[in-house]
């Protein structure tokens, strides 16, 4: 069987990843992966939660030496880790140190490593194995699992280095303000960077100064690896950034005046990444030159007007487009708007539906609907749930559906209401919920606290 | 500026931040400011360092030992605000 390299081409004494205090050599990192792997339970499945990108990295790793499948939860929200543990077999979850998830067998990483620098050689893996699952939110309500073989990740981190021309002589590191348990955050942020020999900074920086900190811990050039939100700040927060060789962008669309503004302080191309998690990365553009996306080079654009997938060699099927989109040449398309269940906030992508339905699953609520505001130029636009719960407080129901719910989702406002203005045959008119929800912001603009 | 000016006046810049739709005045003073309190999230801090940077010159950063504690209310964000400003 057809296998590739754990990591590419590295000399043993190479640094793989910027921790906190400081390096790791690729002869360490093997070494630290060979011991963890050695030491973990014989579970079909794991859920890494770990906030370091190099222990995720040293996790994920161990769990593909062994043969074993990293679970990707699409929120850390308690009832969603217990319902995908309990729907993936037998699993275990590696975690910080001072961290656990209820109800499941949890190691502590690091753990004292023993013999650190022993020779180990560099594990290859087999390209059909599966590797990673990566959850969306269905309508149904369930978590979706979309399973990703360690071909599809080679492929995907392939591609995008030769699209952007990534050399290891030019370019010295990766540093990510995204989270690595996210398709893009595990294609962009850890396989790009270790399948071009590229320094992986462990970090995840917040705010534009730890941006700043984490770009000058690594010598030489560096990709930024970031959303739009992100950037906006980085471009607007007035610090003094070090040259940059590239930024990729992903997860909402980038306007492409903040990509001209981001491009003049940087010094370097911005360049946007266009994925969902069912496909991973599929296509790529440089926001100021074009709105057409490119496919990378390994995926083609499959099907008819109006019903487009994806298919690659690496992915078991034809994946269809979440968004509706007009091919525009061979192997370009444009963006023309969104399917309409789907909603993505910074970057999290939801069904409206499915988080309707765990908003009814709330002890009290007797209706409710959640609603996304007509798109005004603010930068982040958040959901609106209008509800009938009555003797509750919105305070009650946001703190119990942030037990199911990612926070970027918890709506804001949430209006309590007597009756949902539902039509004869029992459903919501947008437009009906729009006008609700402005006579409410009008009489209650007090309410919300 | 007194303490309890400048309080209000980064009340103010919190709700209009993030657009709140409340009265500056009604944020408890020593009440969370996230998780249940207000219910603010890290995308909440971003856009809150930003408005804070463009406001008061002070970048905020995560290595800043202080960091938990400032954002825990809106008292303990304008004793940072009022130390480490520089406009």
């Amino acid at each position: 069987m057809s296998t590739a390299p754990l990591i590419g081409l590295y000399a043993p004494n190479d640094v793989l990843a910027w921790e906190t205090d400081g390096p790791r050599f690729v002869s360490e990192f093997l070494a630290d992966v060979a011991e963890l792997a050695a030491s973990l339970p014989d579970y079909p499945s794991v859920l890494n939660l770990l906030s370091s990108r190099y222990e995720f990295l040293v996790g994920f790793a161990a769990a593909m030496v062994r043969g074993q499948v990293t679970l990707l939860p699409q929120s850390r929200a308690p009832q969603t880790l217990r319902r995908i543990a309990s729907e993936n077999g037998d699993c275990y979850g590696l975690t910080d140190r001072n961290d656990t998830i209820e109800g499941l067998p949890c190691i502590a990483v690091p753990s004292t490593r023993v013999c650190p620098g022993r020779s180990v050689a560099i594990p290859r893996i087999p390209l059909r194995q599966q590797v990673a699952v990566a959850f969306t939110s269905g309508s149904t309500g369930q978590p979706m699992p979309n399973r990703k073989t360690w071909g599809a990740l080679v492929s995907v981190a392939r591609d995008t280095g030769i699209r952007f021309g990534l050399k290891a002589d030019r370019c010295r590191a990766v540093v990510a303000t995204v989270p690595h348990q996210h398709m893009f955050g595990l294609e962009a942020s850890v396989l790009l960077p270790i399948q071009h020999g590229l320094v992986m900074h462990a970090g995840r920086p917040l705010f534009p100064e730890d941006v700043r900190t984490a770009l000058e811990d690594v010598t030489g050039r560096s990709v930024l690896v970031t959303t739009p939100l992100h950037l906006r700040a980085c471009v607007m927060a007035g610090v003094k950034f070090p040259q940059l060789e590239m930024i990729l962008s992903a997860t909402s669309p980038l306007a492409s005046e903040l990509a001209r503004e981001a491009e003049d302080q940087f010094h370097a191309p911005v360049n946007e990444i266009f994925g969902f998690a069912e496909a991973g990365s599929v296509a790529s553009r440089r926001t100021v030159t074009t709105d057409e996306w490119h496919m990378l080079d390994s995926v083609m654009l499959v099907g008819e007007d109006p019903a487009w997938s994806v298919q690659a060699e690496y992915l078991p099927r034809a994946i269809r487009f979440p968004d509706r989109i007009a091919i525009t040449a061979q192997g370009k398309f444009r963006v023309l708007g969104r399917m309409e269940d789907q909603v993505n906030i910074a970057g999290h992508r939801a069904s409206l539906g499915d988080l309707t339905r765990k908003l009814l699953e709330v002890e009290g609520v007797e209706d409710g609907a959640f609603f996304l505001p007509d798109i005004d130029q603010a930068p982040l636009t958040r959901l609106i749930a209008v509800v009938v719960a009555p003797g509750k407080t919105p305070q009650d129901i946001r703190r119990a559906l942030r037990l199911s719910v990612d926070p970027v989702f918890l709506p804001r406002p949430l209006l309590l209401v007597p009756s949902l203005p539902r039509n004869e045959t029992g459903k919501l008119p947008r437009e009906a919920l729009r006008r609700l929800v402005e006579q409410h912001a009008e009489q209650e603009s007090h309410h919300e606290l | 500026m007194s303490s309890l000016a400048l309080e209000h006046e980064v009340a103010t810049l919190i709700v209009q931040t993030l657009k709140l739709k409340a009265d500056p005045s009604t944020i408890q003073p020593e009440a969370a400011l996230f998780g249940d309190g207000l219910g603010l999230d890290s995308i909440d801090a971003l856009e809150l360092s930003l408005a804070i940077a463009q406001t008061y010159g002070y970048q905020v950063k995560s290595s800043d030992p202080e960091i938990k504690a400032m954002f825990s209310s809106l008292r303990a964000l304008t004793r940072a605000i009022e130390k480490n400003r520089t406009k």
